[in-house]
């Protein structure tokens, strides 16, 4: 048997499986599913020893209806419709205590049901496009019945799409963070408050089950990963010569599962009214992309947009705001870019221990395109911050004399170029030809900018580059525009702000906008107090944030500061970010040679 | 995941007026917040902001609010049965194993009353874990005054000093709350903890005459109030240097308060 076969044999059985074990606990077992069971065969020798101490009981509990003749089949099913309310209806215990099929019940400290587990599930099952249809089910999302079910759901479409790892992927975080979360527990409360071996067995059965089912999903891959993986192995990256027509012709079969993302020229819509503005928009044509200069603004806006609706008010309700797109994201970005967005990830996913909802639900979906980048801008310093390499990307391009160079890395990209992709360009013509070459991506190994990072080694050292007199020169060139921070692509701090439909009504939502601690108001309370009162000290705050305090909070060798030089193009002051850097090294340098004098 | 921008309903059961501009809303909530942590709450179309819990009981909590803003008029507008949204608790707490059968001594000024009020309860209700309450509350004016019923409860098993900052009332004494400090009997507690919070100036200027009366840095706590977008840590209005306010305070040690720079 070969390995596509028998990965679509696997899931069908675990659907069949999974469909069953669903059906049982959806309601009472009715005579026609008794009747089938006794026809079916089960294993006496099963892969885990659980299942198979279940099955024997389900066996032995079935054999026995057939020795004892005398009993009409009537007789089982009422039986094992009392043991079915009793076990997960409570019914007839008077301290109303049982085995709740919800997973809420187990998982929220209260116990009850639609907890947290309810909305997740629920959202998870919205997010396949599944709705489910209460009049039919009358029960909750997070119904044992219906996470099972759902399982067999994963199993179909992991079988109808054998190519598709995601389903997969997705099998196995259902398993992992729902069902055995809380269903050997659940389980073993039915063994404990089941009278017949019928439900005792089953409880075994479906707890060894998903047990033994964590071991299959854990060894197992797609068939058309494996075979990729073998190419992998011999090739390794594999990079392509195309001319721009065949790049656009990949390009929109990509379109198709993603949203793609350049720098593009917007003519005349620069700081200077005749200048052109160099920013990040969908495009539809490798043409649109511009290469030959940096871009004005950051990819930033894309995962995490200027505004964004966060909740909805309806009534005496909070609604969270879906993603607009269920799209994926593909983004031409140099790697300074690519290294801004860990910053971001820092602060949204990691800071405080909790993630951010909204980002992460966005940024799960990015994938990068680094084009390569050829360095020699006037002010950038990638170098001296340690961003000028990284390997977090998909693919990369570089924008050769003609054609393009593009190296595929992340193999679920290798279909669009392996001519896989693109079966429907029927015209000869048209037809995407990639010719495989030898290409690895370079990166930037010097600048023009150098800077050399202040050295602030304890408290006493950060005292004394608060308080340097020059800070106080900005309170007369800064504006506070917040030009700079819009730009950057690692500024990431944020307001709220309240929308209301219409006056008269309690309708509204909440927003989140980029803010800036270059704005007057960034630290004001009521009354209009405030912690930073001037330009000057908004920027020593700022430069401290870049070059000092995020890493001493994170870490990692890395700064909030990616060199990417935008924000000195932008400032309507032509105040340099660059030379303050350089400025406070040089400063504090100065001052500790002085003490040791 | 948890999604942790999203406030929730939840009703209001009371609101007592306290003064002209500060009532004290009760709130059905199950939550068990810790001394001096604070929830977020808000009013969709009006917007949110961090407000401590001064008050706590089962099955509900209690916000005493200063009407200053847009936020905490929407707030004053609300009665009983009204829903309110929040999101907490957050921040850290006042180290109480820490000050338990010890001295400790509170100093508030204003509203600064609100955030230790659960904490000065907490020793009320168990005399028995703590050597010795004194208690420094200051306000502008009698008409200013907080807590009007728990002050006279204090002052009956704790030394309570209630204060206005410049006129004279029955049952208060007159001056700024740094004016008292030097009462407090310092040289008789073994050892002990100070409270002070308030406006930024007044635990400045507090903390100073601490130091001034040999008070150990080590041994006060403030209560930091900055501005607030999102009290989880992203929003970086209430960042100073390194330390994150909605996370690692409000609640600080004075030896850490004090090296944090704006
Ligand atoms: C940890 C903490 C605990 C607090 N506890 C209390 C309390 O128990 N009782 C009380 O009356 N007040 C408390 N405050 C202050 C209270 O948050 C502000 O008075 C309130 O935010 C004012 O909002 P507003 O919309 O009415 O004012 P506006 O001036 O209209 O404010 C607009 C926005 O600015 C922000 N903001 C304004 N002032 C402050 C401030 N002082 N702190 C943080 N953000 C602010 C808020 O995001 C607010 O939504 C606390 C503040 C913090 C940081
Ligand atoms: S601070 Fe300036 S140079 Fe640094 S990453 Fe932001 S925009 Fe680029
Ligand atoms: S540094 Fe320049 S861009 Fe930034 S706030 Fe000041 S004036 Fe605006
Ligand atoms: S309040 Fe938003 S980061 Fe602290």
């Amino acid at each position: 048997m070969n390995a596509r076969s028998f990965y679509l044999d696997l899931m069908e059985n675990r659907e069949k499986l999974y469909r069953f074990l669903s059906s049982i606990y959806q309601k009472e077992v009715d005579r026609a599913l008794l009747t089938q069971m006794k026809a079916m065969t089960f294993p006496s020798e099963a892969e885990a020893p659980s299942l198979t101490e279940g099955y024997r009981m389900l066996k032995d509990y079935l054999d026995q209806i057939d020795e004892r003749k005398a009993r009409i089949p009537e007789d089982e099913v009422t039986d094992l419709a009392a043991d079915y309310a009793k076990i997960f209806l409570a019914a007839g215990i008077s301290q109303g205590s049982a085995a709740f099929p919800y997973e809420s019940v187990y998982t929220s400290p209260e116990r009850i049901i639609m907890q947290d587990a309810w909305e997740t599930v629920r959202k998870l099952y919205e997010s396949v496009g599944l709705i489910k249809n209460v009049e039919t089910s009358g029960l909750f999302e997070d119904h044992i019945a219906l996470e099972l079910e759902f399982m067999a759901f994963l199993c179909e479409e992991s079988h109808r799409d054998p190519d598709c790892s995601d389903w997969l992927i997705k099998q196995r975080e259902f398993l992992r963070d729902h069902l055995l979360n809380w269903v050997p527990s659940f389980t073993a409360d039915v063994n404990q408050y089941a009278d017949t071996a019928f439900y005792k067995g089953i409880a075994k059965i479906t707890e060894g089950f998903l047990r033994f089912d964590k071991e299959i999903l854990a060894g197992i891959s797609a068939p058309f990963d494996e075979e990729r993986i073998e190419n992998q192995n011999e090739v390794g990256e594999t990079a392509f010569s195309l001319n721009p027509e065949n790049m656009d012709q990949i390009l929109q079969e990509l379109k198709k599962e993603y949203r793609i993302f350049a720098p593009k020229r917007y003519e005349k819509r620069g700081a200077k009214s005749s200048s052109d503005l160099i920013r990040y928009g969908e495009i539809n044509s490798v043409q649109e992309i511009v290469h030959e200069s940096q871009s004005d603004f950051s990819p930033k806006e894309i995962y995490y947009p200027i505004t964004q609706t966060m909740i909805r008010f309806q009534e005496n309700q909070s609604i969270e705001e879906p993603s607009a797109d269920s799209r994926g994201v593909l983004i031409f970005a140099r790697p300074c870019d690519i290294n801004g967005i860990k910053r971001l990830d820092n602060i949204f996913l990691e800071n405080g221990g909790h993630g951010d909802i909204y980002y992460e639900r966005l940024r799960d979906k990015v994938r990068f395109i680094m084009m390569e980048c050829g360095g020699g801008w006037d002010d950038c310093f990638c170098v001296s911050m340690g961003t000028n390499k990284t390997e977090d990307y998909s693919m990369a391009i570089r924008f050769d004399q003609k054609n393009l160079l593009v190296s595929v890395k992340d193999q679920a990209f290798d279909p669009y170029f392996s001519g896989e992709k693109s079966n429907e360009f029927t015209d000869e013509n048209t037809k995407v030809t990639p010719e495989n070459v030898d290409f690895t991506p370079q990166f930037v190994t010097s600048n023009k900018k150098k800077v050399r990072l202040p050295k602030i080694q304890n408290r006493q050292q950060l005292k004394k580059a608060s308080d340097l007199e020059f800070w106080k020169e900005f309170d007369e060139q800064c504006i506070g525009c917040g030009g700079c921070s819009a730009v950057c692509g690692t500024c990431s701090c944020f307001d709220t702000v309240d929308i209301i439909y219409d006056e008269t009504s309690s309708d509204g939502e909440r927003r989140r906008v980029w803010s800036s601690c270059m704005l007057d108001t960034y630290t004001m309370t009521a009354g209009g107090s405030r912690f930073r009162k001037t330009p000057g000290a908004n920027m020593r705050f700022k430069t401290l944030h870049k070059v000092y305090d995020y890493n001493l909070r994170f870490g990692d060798e890395e700064h909030m500061c990616v060199g990417c030089g935008r924000c000195d193009r932008r400032c309507p002051k032509e105040i340099s970010f660059f030379d303050i850097i350089c400025r406070l090294s040089e400063e504090l340098e100065y001052r500790n040679r002085k003490v040791e004098r | 995941m948890k999604n942790i921008m999203m406030p929730e309903p939840h009703e209001i059961l009371s609101v007592l007026k306290e003064t002209q501009a500060e009532y004290t809303f009760r709130v059905a909530c199950d939550s068990k917040p810790l001394h001096g942590q604070f929830f977020m709450l808000s009013i969709p179309k009006i917007g949110e902001a961090p407000i401590s819990v001064s008050g706590k009981g089962p099955g509900y909590v209690e916000f005493t609010i200063r009407k200053v803003g847009r936020l905490t008029e929407g707030v004053f507008g609300l009665k009983a049965g009204d829903t309110m949204f929040m999101r907490g608790p957050y921040g850290n707490a006042f180290p109480v194993e820490q000050f338990e059968n010890k001295n400790l001594l509170v100093i508030t000024g204003g509203t600064g009353l609100a955030p230790v009020r659960t904490l000065i309860n907490h020793f009320y209700d168990h005399p028995e874990i703590c050597k010795s309450v004194y208690l420094i509350s200051g306000f502008k004016d009698v008409d200013a005054v907080l807590f009007t019923d728990d002050i006279r409860r204090f002052k009956d098993k704790f030394h309570m000093t209630a204060t206005l900052d410049n006129t004279a009332a029955p049952g208060f004494e007159t001056g700024l709350v740094t004016e008292h400090i030097k009462k407090i009997p310092f040289p008789s507690f073994d050892d002990f903890n100070v409270v002070v919070v308030g406006p930024p100036v007044m635990m400045h200027f507090a903390a100073r005459e601490l130091i001034a009366n040999g008070v150990d840095e080590s041994k006060i706590w403030v209560s930091f109030e900055r501005k607030m977008s999102c009290a989880v840590g992203k929003c970086g209005h209430c960042k100073i240097n390194e330390t994150y306010v909605c996370l690692e305070g409000p609640v600080f040690n004075y030896v850490k308060a004090k090296e944090l720079l704006d």
